[in-house]
């Protein structure tokens, strides 16, 4: 091996190393625990047990109600903050241009940790304390129960929503401000002002960057845990569960603890489906 | 039409800001007014909230919580630049890794850690590793590798390969030009991704939860314990206070910083 | 058709005042090219008659129509832009049909004008590809299709030439020039590159800080530059510029010989590298010794440094007969001198 190959191996073994005892060695607990009938207190001798712990989560209600909560609450937050972050984006865009601290107020929920932007709306909305039901009862007489399980799913999407558009919010702002400036001024010269000029120019060249949003927030919105657990735990008649809070619940139940394994491998498979297929239907676009 | 966009634009930054404000509000207020006035407007602003806040309690900790996040968050966003850079650089100069390695860290981002934290709960359980500020470090760290190494790779990119070609040609080797000549040129990039860790890091929720029970808990997870509300029912006020103690690291680095912060995120966007 | 006339535009951007009181009458057909150091303001001026930048005084016509308030597709004005700015997203048939599509012409209608157009520059085998595909000169003929299809009064080109490398500028700019013949109408060209504004134009407009300084053919800039700075940016190697003196019997040159001219108010000459002879030590109106000789092939350049004074630039045809470091003498031509006087104006 020559020197250089020899140095590059050393030089990127620490990451290595890390990434097999962080990642590399829990992918194999997952996948040994996940075939086996263990325990907490039997950590140590798992009995490998075949795919019964996938059984037992394929044909639990539960599994498949937390995996359709989560990919409809994906899709359509993601939906959501796109199309917010991009009508926001194009027509603040001559505000943001020339006052561009303003993109700090803008973006500040992103800075805040998705848990304590839980905990906050559960200040805001707690029915005695809470200001919105207040204003709501001052405007108009009455205030929807916020977190009963017929509203839970619409307050919780909105809740993130609400904290995220910033982020599709700033990227359609980076993008739409990358467009040269001459492209925009030869359109204007072929004669396309605002509407068409949007349609025909501009939107077309940021459909890329829609697509990465599409795809980072539908990502984002399957795995969502922390907001959802502190503003209702596991609870809500089961109507917020998402598979992440499907899984800890699973894990923390006691008992058993190959479901919540199996039930993880799962996940990561369909993680990893994803992605696949996004990955290869942006391949496809690009000519 | 200029006056539609501000209106706009108060509209939206007013409705997405608006928990922060309801809750600066609420920690304002004295326990009577609290449940009196539910309103954003408060009677008679108080800081008594925040003296509790500050005062250790046998039950709740407030300065133990921000002391393990601060040092979890450090070891979560100062450790990936120690394994990234050696990463990102032959990667980026060599073109070593790039076909598997940096693939596999840059798209861990669309894994849902939630995956790896139970086999991490047991492996930690054995090893002692539960509840320490190390062992909450080491998983934040993973959180940061994906962004870290992205940040990084796109720096050295950025760095004309003839600033290497020249070191090499002054005789310095490799350890010595990537300590000397990169990192120096690499400030802005590490001081990025640093920041933005430390600000990810701080803000996790569930590993804190999931490994943390008494001696490392974090401030989001600590926070939460306000909430509870056992013994009484919960204190809105002192609540409210803690979550504006447990939020302002992130949100003054993030106003400090938002434009690299920014940038760094949709970097990772545009580039995964 | 296609003659605009700018009538005392002034242009400022807040308290800066770019473009000065420009009065200029381009004439149908003809082939202006606008030139000048960079920062002089012609890019403006440019996108000024396009519409993209609105005037600050002044008012601009076209055929005898005020369109100084008209937004440009309203000019009937097309621009090929330094950059090209193609459209990335669509192919090139998509890029020269856009136009005519916001006109909403017919199907048939853009078919044919795209066709032809694409016939006139040779893009045919190129339009389902997308800018991203082409080379450079390729996208700049996409560029100028793009102009084409509009069918315009006049044509406006913002440096198009600047992004090119050296051979293709030269193809290039014939291809610019055989378009003009083909299609016979107005073009505003905009360059920094003198050369490009020789071998184009019609007309030159000689811009400086806003102003223009002379508007004429390219022979009459040469010839009889209007001042020092005219003199001095067309042609190449640059005029030299030597003080100059009435003295009894004409006109001193840096303090030499007399040469008979008629002395007036000038302070200053200047005579062009390819009016000045090589002769023995002595012999001309002026002298010094060789500082350098560039050997160009069918001439070369001869630099000589007189004891006091500038450097002064000398072509010689073939090969010169010197080497650094001999004395020589200059022998200036008195017909082909310019007098300028201390405001560098020129004397007639």
């Amino acid at each position: 091996m020559t020197p250089r190959a020899r140095e590059n191996r050393w030089l990127v073994a620490p990451a290595v190393a890390f990434l097999l005892l962080m990642l590399g060695f829990p992918t194999v607990l997952n996948v040994i625990y996940s075939l086996s009938d263990v325990s907490f207190e039997t950590l140590r001798s798992p009995r490998l047990d075949g795919l019964g712990n996938y059984g037992e989560v394929l044909s639990d209600g539960a599994f498949w109600a937390s995996l359709s909560f989560s990919l409809r609450f994906g899709a359509l937050t993601a939906v959501a903050e796109v199309l917010l972050g991009l009508f926001l984006a194009v027509f603040l865009a001559p505000l943001l241009r020339r006052h561009p601290w303003l993109l700090a107020v803008l973006t500040l929920p992103m800075m805040i940790a998705p848990a304590m932007m839980g905990l906050m709306y559960r200040l805001m909305l707690h029915e005695f304390v809470g200001p919105l039901p207040h204003y709501l009862f001052l405007w108009f007489g009455s205030s929807p129960a916020f977190l009963s399980p017929a509203w839970a799913f619409w307050t919780i999407a909105a809740i993130e929503v609400l904290q995220w558009t910033p982020f599709t919010l700033l990227l359609f702002h980076l993008a739409y401000a990358s467009i040269p400036g001459e492209v925009r001024e030869a359109a204007r010269m072929d004669g396309a002002r605002a509407f068409r000029l949007f349609r025909r120019i501009e939107l077309p060249m940021l459909l890329p960057t829609v697509l990465v949003a599409l795809l980072i927030r539908l990502i984002d919105g399957i795995r969502v845990f922390d907001n959802i657990w502190v503003l209702v735990g596991a609870g809500a008649g089961g109507s917020t569960t998402s598979l992440p809070i499907y899984i800890y619940t699973a894990f923390f139940r006691g008992g058993p603890l190959g479901p919540a394994l199996a039930a993880s491998v799962l996940f990561a498979l369909a993680a990893f489906a994803t992605l696949a297929l996004a990955l290869r239907l942006a391949g496809r676009r690009a000519p | 039409m200029t006056a539609l966009r501000w209106i706009v634009l108060g509209l939206a930054a007013l409705l997405m800001n608006l928990p922060v404000i309801a809750t600066l509000a609420t920690s304002l207020k004295p326990p009577a007014e609290i449940m009196g006035n539910p309103g954003l407007w408060v009677e008679s602003p108080t800081l008594a909230n925040y003296a509790t806040v500050v005062t250790v309690s046998d039950r709740l900790d407030v300065w133990a919580y921000l002391g393990n996040s601060a040092a979890a968050a450090t070891l979560g966003a100062a450790l990936p630049l120690l394994l990234c850079l050696p990463l990102a650089f032959v990667a980026a100069r060599r073109g070593y890794g790039r076909r598997l390695l940096l693939p596999l860290v840059v798209n861990l981002r669309a894994l849902p850690l939630i995956i790896f934290a139970i086999p991490i709960y047991l492996m930690y359980q054995s090893a002692g590793l539960l509840d320490t500020r190390v062992g909450l470090g080491l998983v934040l760290a993973v959180v940061n590798l994906p962004l870290t190494a992205l940040i990084l790779l796109n720096a050295i990119a950025d760095i004309p390969r003839e600033l290497d070609e020249a070191a090499a040609m002054d005789g310095a080797r490799t350890g010595r030009m990537i300590w000397r000549i990169l990192v120096p040129a690499l400030r802005p990039a590490l001081a990025t991704s640093f920041v933005f860790g430390f600000i990810t890091a701080w803000n996790e929720f569930l590993f804190g939860l999931m490994l943390t029970t008494r001696e490392a808990v974090p401030m989001t997870v600590g926070a939460s314990f306000f909430f509870a509300g056992a013994g009484g029912g919960v204190q809105w006020g002192v609540a409210a206070a803690v979550i504006v103690v447990a939020m302002l690291p992130p949100v003054l680095l993030g106003l400090l910083m938002y434009r690299q912060i920014g940038q760094a995120m949709v970097a990772g966007a545009v580039k995964g | 058709m296609g003659r605009i006339v700018l009538d005392a535009v002034s242009k400022s951007f807040g308290a800066t005042e770019v473009i000065r009181d420009v009065h200029l009458d381009v004439a149908s057909g003809e082939l202006v090219v606008m030139v000048g150091p960079s920062g002089c303001g012609k890019s403006t001026l440019l996108r000024l008659v396009a519409g993209l930048e609105s005037v600050t005084r002044g008012r601009i016509h076209i055929d005898g129509r005020d369109v100084t308030a008209l937004e440009p597709v309203d000019r009937r004005l097309a621009m090929v832009f330094q950059s090209y700015a193609l459209y990335p997203h669509m192919t090139v048939r998509g890029n020269m049909a856009f136009a005519l599509e916001t006109a909403r012409a017919s199907r048939a209608e853009i078919e044919a004008r795209v066709a032809q157009a694409a016939r006139a520059l040779a893009l045919e085998p190129l339009l389902d590809r997308r800018p991203a595909q082409l080379s450079g000169g390729q996208r700049q003929r996409v560029a100028i299709g793009r102009a084409i299809v509009r069918d315009p009064v006049a044509f406006l080109f913002d440096e198009p030439l600047s992004n090119l490398d050296a051979a293709l500028r030269v193809q290039t700019r014939h291809e610019i020039a055989r378009l003009h013949r083909q299609l016979g109408r107005t073009m505003i060209y905009v360059t920094h590159d003198q050369v490009e504004a020789m071998t184009l134009a019609d007309r030159i407009v000689v811009l400086d800080a806003g102003r223009v300084r002379q508007a004429d053919t390219p022979e009459a800039l040469y010839d009889r530059p209007a001042d020092l700075f005219v003199a001095r940016f067309i042609g190449s190697p640059r005029m030299n510029v030597l003080p100059a003196r009435a003295v009894e019997g004409g006109l001193s040159l840096l303090g030499g010989p007399p040469v008979p001219a008629r002395a007036g108010q000038a302070t200053q000459a200047g005579i062009r590298p390819e009016h000045l002879a090589l002769v023995a030590p002595g012999a001309g109106a002026l002298g010094g010794t060789v500082t350098d000789v560039e050997f160009l092939g069918a001439d070369a350049t001869v630099f000589v440094t007189p004891p006091q004074g500038p450097e002064i630039a000398v072509r010689v045809p073939g090969r010169a007969a010197v080497r650094p470091g001999e004395p020589v003498g200059l022998a200036v031509d008195p017909d082909r001198l310019h007098l300028f006087d201390a405001q560098g104006r020129a004397l007639r």
